[in-house]
């Protein structure tokens, strides 16, 4: 016992811990460096950059570190390359930490929800803005727990730089152990020291974790978590008190309409709407998933103020004629025109790259509102509106926070301003998507099933507020929906798609009532046995 | 000269303990000084500086596997050095031809390498010099070979040597060892005599081998009689040696085989020491067999 503290306290032992944490820093950052090297080349749409990432990866992670040390100290000097020994353990270390880290990175890109990156893409943020403030931010959330392991893995490899002459904690104690014979209370004291060099990284890992929640647990319910024995548990917030609750289904939560809806005349309105100019042009569109048609030649012509809905069964191509009218997605065939400029080419007729495209979309202004609500997790119900303003539009902090407040308040939500979209109900978090979706003041906004995906009885919110922005606002608006009386009473006029064509389309009251195609009949009658 | 310098460091070392320590240290040092004060640097010495100029001033590189006591292990008193026979030869030579040197510790089956890639300058580390080690370095001859034979206390299994009484045993061996290839010469004649053949244990250094024994995984380990008769110092109730057996090589200092002129100045540097009686001096010092002693010789190959 006498010699197992000894050697605890040895300053020659100790020392040696200096040794390993240089090699262990420099394979970390330099494995992250290059990490995010290779994630990028991987995650990026060039086929070369990732093949050659992957191939990388192959050698470096199919290969024992112990001979990638050797390797770099010993063989790279016959090509004229002589690095320091610690820092020929740090590069052999970082080269073989690189692929794991990167798949890490990799991992948690790919784990943040697709919709959210939809979302990003709709609202016109570029590649990097989308990295930076929807992708990373959740990612890193995910990937503090993998990073911690690999700080430690990253730690324990150090010692294999005592092959190399390193002279850290693991080859400090094996030439005591040879000079002294005091092999077991020299090896237990270096245990000892390893296990509190990981146990400090696990404790690093445990607080950034805590720091990083996005509940923010109470100060004491931070401190248990440190404990060992204690088990993370998820927290089951109530989504609000009982008194913010509404007998009627939220409507309620908004503010009181301003005309009464029963008033509108509706054929002066169309006549009114006939007068103004387009919106959304669409013409032969044409796209294709392989070899099965999407779109096969859709015509459409949108005015302003216009609120068009989009009837068919599923699969008929609604989801994709929006996404197409937003340029998410790309066609083969045919072109779209919002507010008279030609989406999707530059002044030279070329195909835009993803930066150019998000720019077009900023520009153009088309907002769109998803079946998933697709609200960023890690954002309050205000900073989702306010975020984007900021971020794409360039607007001041002020300026965007007044926007989100006023939205908000008008979708009947300025109370939960600071919740987390998890903490909100599915009416409340469409309801800040659509607050999102036209805080930017958008030509047309694009509605993709806005109800589909909510609990019947939170259904009428969410329409409320989608009527209001029709009327009270006279926003354009395309609305593809399964809500027959809905599109019926907002709608100006109703578009049927079958297959990938317009079978048939009107005036939301005639086709509604009176469908003049077998397949609109077929479809408006199995629609109302629902 | 290096001697002296030493003991001011040593002296420097306890004064700044008190002065107690330097009382102490004055009584120490009366007691190393007289036989240290009798060798003096060789006097050839200052002839050779002259005709070798090029390493004058300059710090080379010892890669040595520290893990042999009485050879080169650190220090156990003061870790951040390294001591044995070994160590002060290659000092004396540094001093002798004007060069300081500086340690890299590697394992044994990584010494050559290490030499090779120009990670290091110099092996001198107990290194058998064999015609098959020539191929990769030049090797200077300085040392004959005792190997002894360590078993466990009592020696169960009757172990004498590498021959007949080890078919059936486990043999700890470290890796690059010369004596892992006659163990494995003894494997054929084993099967033939209708005996069971030896098993082979690789280890990374003494300390390992030593520690199979002790945990009963291996039953002998044959190497140098003064690292054999260290660890029975070491652990006198487990341990024991069996037997000293004379192998036909020669321990010897590698250096690199594009190097012939630095071969030339150390070979003439260590007949110096040899001549001097030097060499023997600190065969005695560390308290290694006396008959070690042997006329540097040299040993190449194309």
């Amino acid at each position: 016992m006498a010699l197992f503290l000894h050697y605890l306290s040895l300053p020659y032992l100790l020392e040696g811990i200096e040794v390993t944490l240089q090699v262990t820093a420099l394979g970390l950052i330099g494995g992250l460096m290059m990490g995010v090297i290779l994630a990028s080349m991987q995650l990026s749409r060039f086929a070369v950059l990732a093949g050659f990432a992957r191939g990388y990866s192959v050698i470096f992670r199919g290969t024992p570190l112990i001979l990638q040390m050797v390797f770099v100290y010993d063989a790279l000097p016959h090509i004229g390359i002589k690095l320091p020994a610690v820092l020929a353990a740090g590069v052999a270390l970082a080269a073989n930490e690189a692929p794991f880290i990167s798949e890490i990175l990799r991992a948690g890109v790919l784990g943040v929800d697709r919709g959210q990156v939809l979302a990003g893409q709709a609202l016109g943020m570029t590649p990097g803005v989308l990295m930076s403030r929807v992708i990373a931010p959740q990612a890193i959330r995910t990937m503090i727990p993998a990073f911690g392991a690999e700080a430690v893995s990253a730690l324990k490899n150090s010692s294999l730089a005592s092959v190399i002459a390193v002279q850290e904690l693991t080859l400090r104690s094996t030439q005591l152990a040879s000079s002294t014979f005091d092999f077991f209370s020299i090896f237990f004291a270096s245990g000892l020291i390893y296990l509190g060099l990981t146990g400090a990284i696990a404790v690093i890992q445990l607080v950034v974790e805590a720091w990083l929640d996005l509940d923010r647990a109470s100060s004491q319910k931070r401190l248990m978590r440190l404990l060992p024995w204690h088990r993370f548990q998820p927290q089951d917030e109530p989504l609000e008190a009982a008194e913010d609750r509404f007998d009627d289904a939220g409507v309620a939560e908004l503010p009181p309409p301003r005309p009464k809806l029963d008033l509108i005349d509706h054929a002066r309105r169309a006549e009114m709407l006939r007068r103004n100019n387009v919106a959304v042009g669409v013409e032969g569109l044409r796209k294709r998933y392989d070899k099965h048609v999407v779109l096969d030649g859709v015509e459409m012509t949108v005015r302003i103020g216009e609120v068009v809905a989009l009837l068919g069964p599923s699969g008929s191509g609604k989801s994709t004629l929006l996404r197409c009218i937003n340029h998410i997605e790309g066609w083969e065939a045919g072109s779209i025109r919002v507010g008279g400029r030609r989406l999707g080419f530059g002044d030279a007729g070329k195909k835009l790259s993803p930066r150019e495209l998000a720019n077009e979309r900023a520009e153009v202004g088309v907002g769109m509102v998803f079946q998933q609500f697709n609200l960023f997790g890690h954002l309050t119900a205000k900073e989702n509106i306010a975020g984007p303003l900021r971020w794409v539009h360039g607007w001041s902090r002020s300026d965007a926070d007044r926007r989100a407040f006023g939205l908000l308040e008008r979708v009947g939500l300025s109370r939960r301003a600071d919740a987390l979209p998890r903490h909100l109900s599915g009416g409340q978090q469409q309801r800040v998507a659509i607050a999102r979706a036209i805080a930017p003041n958008p030509s047309v906004l694009l509605l993709d099933e806005p109800t589909s995906a909510l609990d019947p009885e939170l259904v009428n919110e969410v329409l409320e507020v989608i009527r209001r922005l029709a009327i009270e606002d006279g926003l354009t608006m395309i609305i593809s929906t399964h809500q027959l009386r809905f599109a019926e009473e907002v709608a100006d006029r109703v578009v049927l798609l079958s297959g990938g064509t317009i079978v048939e389309e009107g005036p939301a009251r005639e086709v509604l009532a009176r469908p003049k195609t077998t397949v609109a009949q077929r479809f408006l009658s199995a629609m109302a046995e629902e | 000269m290096r001697k002296r310098s030493f003991i001011e460091a040593f002296m420097r070392r306890l004064a700044a303990a008190g002065p107690w320590g330097a009382v102490l240290g004055t009584i120490v040092i009366a007691g190393i000084c007289a036989p240290a004060a009798a060798r003096a640097a060789p006097s050839g010495c200052a002839a050779l500086a002259e005709k070798y100029p090029d390493w004058k001033g300059k710090t080379l590189v010892n890669a040595v596997n520290p893990h042999t006591p009485g050879y080169e292990a650190i220090d156990p008193k003061d870790p951040s050095k390294y001591v044995g026979f070994d160590i002060d030869l290659g000092e004396e030579i540094g001093e002798c031809l004007g060069f300081k040197v500086t340690y890299k510790a590697v394992t044994f089956a990584a010494l050559l390498t290490t030499l090779a890639s120009g990670q290091a300058d110099i092996v001198i580390s107990d290194i058998y010099a064999t015609e098959e080690r020539a191929k990769a370095a030049d090797f200077i001859t300085y040392s004959k070979v005792f190997d002894g034979v360590l078993v466990a206390k009592g020696n169960p299994k009757k172990i004498d040597g590498i021959n007949m009484s080890m078919c059936g045993a486990a043999a700890a061996e470290n890796t690059g060892f010369v004596e892992v290839p006659l163990v494995q010469e003894l494997m054929p004649k084993c099967k033939q005599a209708g005996k069971p053949e030896p098993t082979l244990q690789l280890y990374d250094n003494n300390a390992n081998c030593i520690q199979a024994i002790l945990a009963g995984r291996a039953d002998t380990y044959v190497n140098d009689v003064n690292t054999v008769d260290n660890a029975v110092k070491a652990n006198p109730d487990q341990l024991e040696k069996a037997i000293a057996v004379t192998i036909p090589y020669s321990v010897g200092i590698a250096v690199p085989k594009d190097k012939p002129k630095f071969r030339e100045a150390v070979m003439a540097a260590l007949t110096e020491i040899y001549k001097s009686g030097d060499q023997l001096a600190l065969l005695k010092k560390w308290e290694l067999d006396p008959n070690n002693l042997k006329e540097p010789g040299l040993l190449t190959v194309k």
